[in-house]
């Protein structure tokens, strides 16, 4: 089953063939979806800063939320190909709302599900995976964002539990997660090797919301700061174990780049979709702006770009979907898609003219938006340091 | 109670379509295919009376090219227990395909058979009142809601400026118009659980059928001619000078009043 066309061709290729008729399902439900119900609100959440809860638990109870959890814990158990068939769609329609997604699934369900006791699972994941109970993942802190393994956040046993003390910093869906991975350090002077992951539930006495930040772009998505005061954590909420909070943390990001590399292609194709029908509509100069070479050559290039930038993502997907080794796949396509956003997003606007630059018109929703992918979950510069790092060992 | 539910594949809504090279039929290449939209509201009837009664059955059924089992697995993702595909590659008349549904119906036993009022490609609307006719079942066509009633089921149907309400003892057949709710999306774990449910196949020599039923040939399939471009008048001066503008630019030049 194909799902209804884009502008751009990977899905039309050969590789097309290589998607199961779920995953085509998948694509199909979700641009569908993305179309008729998160499309016709991206320009009011924009503007209000908030994405509509009612648009959240429908994600949820359409199963987008729970996507790669296995059915034994309340997921739809389809692969990551398919979660980034889905994350593709709706970061197409609106980043702020693909972003709740991406930040939940790749980040607080993803850890739980591969680093969780089965306790833990059962306990966390059923209600994640209708989207009834919104994960976070909290590691930046306003002192260490790249440089993850200097975090003061601080966690001390005592008894049974675990007391966490800190502030977290940009933390996506902060304030409205229930459910919180937080990275925090068990003893300073072993660095990274001290860190530890905890599963923090909203509501847990000394675990409060700070400010919220006033951003860019992806303005309905909600960023947090988080603060840890005398916070007590059960030991049993502790994933993994003590001195494996950074491995964590860092396989977590894998996998979480993959989603912003989909993302990332959401928001480019957008730009061209936008930029494709606009420049058939606008006349200049006696006709159509997309007869003209200057123009075509943009919307080429974009077109070009969104489907390298697709086949990385889905490659490092189906990488991580057999098993295998996928960290420089997930940097590659991430870097690489990024870029690809931020460029066809430029481009979208000069398309639009004097238009791209109002709020009336997506182009500048999508300049802005397109940004933040080159930064967060580790930015291009850090990108580029995994990518030779990986090189470099190869060649070791 | 059972429903079964006839549904076509049809190009998608989104489609842009093209006239292929016979001038008889349309471009088959670059085509999305999808439930029939009035079908989709007939799945979406048939599945609400499936969420207030979970002992309802509802199973789905298309004849068509082997490309038809995605809508069928798509009808499964949005939650129907069972399908039935009969295959045909053959572009088939309304009396054969109702003849071939008329078998599958029979063997399955349904309570309630919905179709669409007409699928969205030829828009012809004979399948459903052919079944009821081949069946010799009653047919309501129009339909908007479904309940069960005091005499079997109240059947809802859209007439102009209102509804009727019409009572009918199973079996019957009833041709959807709309559904109250949009159709559901199929939901995710939907799609995994229809991944794992077997489609069977038959043809139409199971089904009792030789194609060969009296049907209307296409002579000849154009696109509309292009519209002309608009033009745009700039007026000036009050309501009443503006109003007199138009309308004497509808009169003279548009010719339409």
């Amino acid at each position: 089953m194909t799902a209804p066309t884009t502008a751009t061709s990977t899905e039309r290729s050969g590789f097309d063939l290589a998607l199961g008729e779920e995953q085509e399902l998948v694509r199909r439900t979700a641009r569908e979806f993305a179309r008729e119900k998160v499309l016709p609100r991206a320009a009011e959440i924009d503007e209000h800063k908030k994405v509509p809860r009612e648009l959240v638990d429908e994600m949820g109870a359409l199963g987008f939320m729970g996507i790669f959890v296995p059915e034994r814990y309340g997921g739809a158990g389809l692969d990551r190909l398919a979660y980034v068939l889905a994350v593709e769609e709706i970061n197409r329609a609106c980043a702020s709302t693909g972003v709740i997604l991406c930040s939940h699934a790749s980040l607080a369900v993803a850890p739980i599900l591969r680093w969780g006791t089965e306790a833990q699972r059962q306990r966390w994941l059923p209600a994640m995976a209708r989207g009834e109970r919104i994960g976070c993942f909290a590691l930046s802190e306003p002192a260490s964002g790249s440089d993850a393994a200097a975090m003061r956040a601080s966690a001390r046993r005592d008894g049974d539990d675990w007391v966490l003390d800190g502030t977290k910093n940009f933390i996506t869906n902060g304030s409205i997660a229930d459910v919180c991975v937080v990275f925090a350090q068990t003893d300073a002077s072993l660095r990274h090797r001290g860190i530890a992951a905890f599963v923090v539930e909203k509501g847990t006495p000394g675990f409060s919301v700070g400010k919220l930040e006033r951003k860019l772009g992806i303005r309905g998505s909600d960023t947090a700061q988080l603060v840890f005061e005398g916070c007590r954590v059960p030991a049993a909420n502790m994933l993994g174990a003590v001195g494996e909070g950074f491995r964590i943390a860092l396989s977590t990001l894998d996998g979480g780049r993959i989603s912003i590399a989909a993302q990332a292609v959401g928001i480019a194709r957008a730009c061209l979709e936008d930029a494709l029908a606009y420049a058939k509509e606008r006349e200049a100069f006696g006709t159509k702006i997309a007869e003209l070479q200057g123009i075509q050559w943009m919307l080429a290039d974009m077109a070009t770009e969104v489907d390298a930038a697709r086949l990385l993502t889905w490659r490092a997907a189906t990488l991580e979907d057999a098993g295998e080794d996928h960290v420089l796949a997930a940097a590659e396509a991430k870097l690489f898609a990024s870029d690809v956003a931020v460029k066809a997003a430029r481009d979208c606007v000069q398309i639009f003219g004097g238009y791209g630059y109002l709020q009336d018109f997506p182009a500048e929703r999508h300049y802005r938006d397109a940004k933040i992918t080159e930064i967060y979950e580790g930015t291009s510069e850090i990108m580029k340091l995994v990518i030779s790092e990986q090189m470099l060992k190869e060649q070791a | 109670m059972k429903f079964l539910v006839c549904l076509k594949q049809v190009p998608d809504s989104t489609v842009r379509v093209k006239v292929g090279g016979d001038r008889r039929s349309i471009a088959a290449e670059g085509i999305t295919w999808s439930i029939s939209p009035y079908d989709e509201y007939a799945i979406e009837l048939a599945l609400e009376r499936k969420d207030a009664d979970a002992s309802t059955v509802v199973s789905v059924v298309t004849v068509g090219p082997a490309r038809s089992r995605d809508a069928l697995r798509q009808a499964l993702a949005m939650g129907c227990d069972d399908a039935t595909l009969v295959t045909s590659e053959a572009d088939l008349s309304a009396l054969d395909v109702a003849k071939a549904l008329a078998a599958v119906v029979n063997e399955a036993k349904p309570d309630v058979v919905l179709c669409g009022k007409q699928a969205s490609d030829d828009d012809q609307g004979l399948v459903g009142p052919a079944l009821a006719e081949a069946l010799g079942w009653p047919h309501v066509g129009m339909l908007t809601k479904l309940v069960p009633g005091a005499s079997g089921l109240e059947l809802w149907r859209e007439v102009e400026g209102g509804h009727e309400v019409w009572s009918a003892a199973p079996p019957v057949v009833a041709l959807v118009h709309k559904s109250e709710k949009e159709p559901r999306y199929p939901s995710l774990p939907g799609i995994m659980k229809a991944k794992r449910k077997e489609i069977p196949e038959k043809d139409l020599a199971s089904c009792g059928v030789t194609p060969g039923a009296p049907r209307p040939e296409v002579a000849l399939m154009d696109l509309p001619p292009q519209r002309g471009q608009g033009k745009v008048w700039k007026l000036d001066g009050d309501a009443k000078g503006v109003a007199e503008q138009v309308a004497k630019a509808l009169r003279e030049e548009a010719k339409v009043v």
